[in-house]
């Protein structure tokens, strides 16, 4: 079949059906129809404002006047009470955290003091040579004066000890000597 | 040409307010556009509804309209939407699996006309029931180019799609006629 058989079908049809009798349009509905189509545009958005607002305004009322449920409430409270556990647990936490902290400084300083107790005291230990110095000249001395008869030897060993240790307490003693020394001698001067 | 131009004075008219010319708008189209919508529903006979649905339409949106095409080919356009839109309802209402000329109601076979070959009723039946059956893609474009006679580029234009496109649509419907119609011609 062919496009012009196609064509040449449809027009008999077309021809079969025959013409429609004439339409007529009427205008004064379509103008009708036009204008109350502008109408509904114009106040659709209006009246769909208006809706909006009033149930806007009785949803305010409902959630306003509203009274909470006995569950509502006891949701409440236990929200409260549990923002309330929080805010004491990181107050306590918190706490923790600060003492662990100090613990942590005072071992440290501890640790640090330990250390410097364990050097030794330079000064003192100056201190326990030059003691043990002059206690040794002391002693020497004390040997010299009583074991040995040598009482000048002695005297200078003496006068050395005072002379390089004058505040040191084998000074002291050495003076002490000295002064027997001389008493000595001036006894046996008087006899 | 001066139908061209007499549209265009027409519409500016229309614009400014003078609704007088859109009456002189409907008398000069109304005939074409009823013969279409006419065809395009399958021969019903009565298109009245359908017709002036196209011209409220047409009232409502001529202000807007740029002449991107010409005034008739507007008018067409909105004549196949608002007949795509009148058989969609109509389909609706019915729900019928067998596709039957949209217009079941008061639908009549045209007595013949004297002096002419026409059709028997049995073959104009199944001429209306194929065209009918066809998909509204191509029996769009199989209406306007066999029974309007529009050109293609005119065409192409109304329905918004291409030349390729038309001549793919205009073939794969013959293809679906040629099917259901080769017995009448045999």
């Amino acid at each position: 079949m062919t496009e012009e058989e196609i064509k040449k079908l449809l027009r008999e049809a077309d021809k079969t059906a025959g013409g429609i009798a004439p339409v007529r349009v009427n205008l004064s509905a379509i103008r009708r129809r036009a204008g109350r189509r502008n109408m509904i545009i114009l106040v659709a958005p209006l009246a769909s404002a208006a809706v909006l607002m009033v149930a806007l305004s009785i949803l305010a009322l409902m959630f306003r006047t509203a009274e909470p449920t006995p569950e509502q409430e006891k949701i409440a409270l236990l929200e409260t009470q549990i923002k309330q556990l929080q805010a004491r647990t990181d107050a306590a936490l918190g706490l923790i955290q600060e003492v662990l902290e100090e613990e942590r400084k005072q071992s440290r300083l501890d640790e640090l003091q330990a250390q410097l107790a364990s050097i030794p005291d330079p000064l003192e230990e100056v201190q326990n040579q030059v003691d043990k110095t002059a206690f040794v000249l002391v002693y020497q001395a004390d040997r010299l004066y009583r074991e040995l008869n040598q009482t000048d030897s002695a005297v200078e060993n003496y006068n050395r000890v005072i002379a390089l240790f004058p505040e040191n307490r084998w000074a002291k003693v050495a003076r002490q000597r000295l002064s027997e020394i001389e008493n000595k001698k001036n006894l046996i001067k008087q006899i | 040409m001066a139908e061209i131009i007499d549209d265009e004075i027409l519409i500016e008219q229309f614009r400014r307010g003078d609704e007088s010319a859109f009456e002189r708008i409907v008398e000069r189209y109304s005939a074409d556009v009823a013969a279409l919508a006419n065809r395009l529903l399958g021969w019903p006979g009565e298109v009245e509804d359908v017709t002036q649905e196209i011209f409220l339409a047409a009232f409502l949106g001529l202000k807007k309209f740029r002449s991107e095409c010409s005034l008739k080919s507007w008018l067409f356009i909105i004549t196949i939407n608002k007949c795509r839109s009148y058989r969609y309802r109509w389909k609706l209402r019915h729900l019928q699996a067998i596709p039957i000329p949209i217009n079941g109601i008061g639908m009549r076979l045209p007595p013949a006309e004297e002096g002419d070959s026409p059709m028997n009723a049995e073959d104009f039946q199944r001429v209306r029931l194929a065209v009918a059956a066809l998909p509204a893609r191509y029996r769009e474009p199989v209406v306007l180019r066999y029974l309007q006679e529009l050109g293609t580029d005119e065409i192409s234009r109304i329905l918004g799609i291409s030349k390729n496109t038309l001549h793919v649509r205009l073939s794969r419907a013959r293809k679906h006629l040629r099917e259901k119609l080769t017995e009448i011609i045999e």
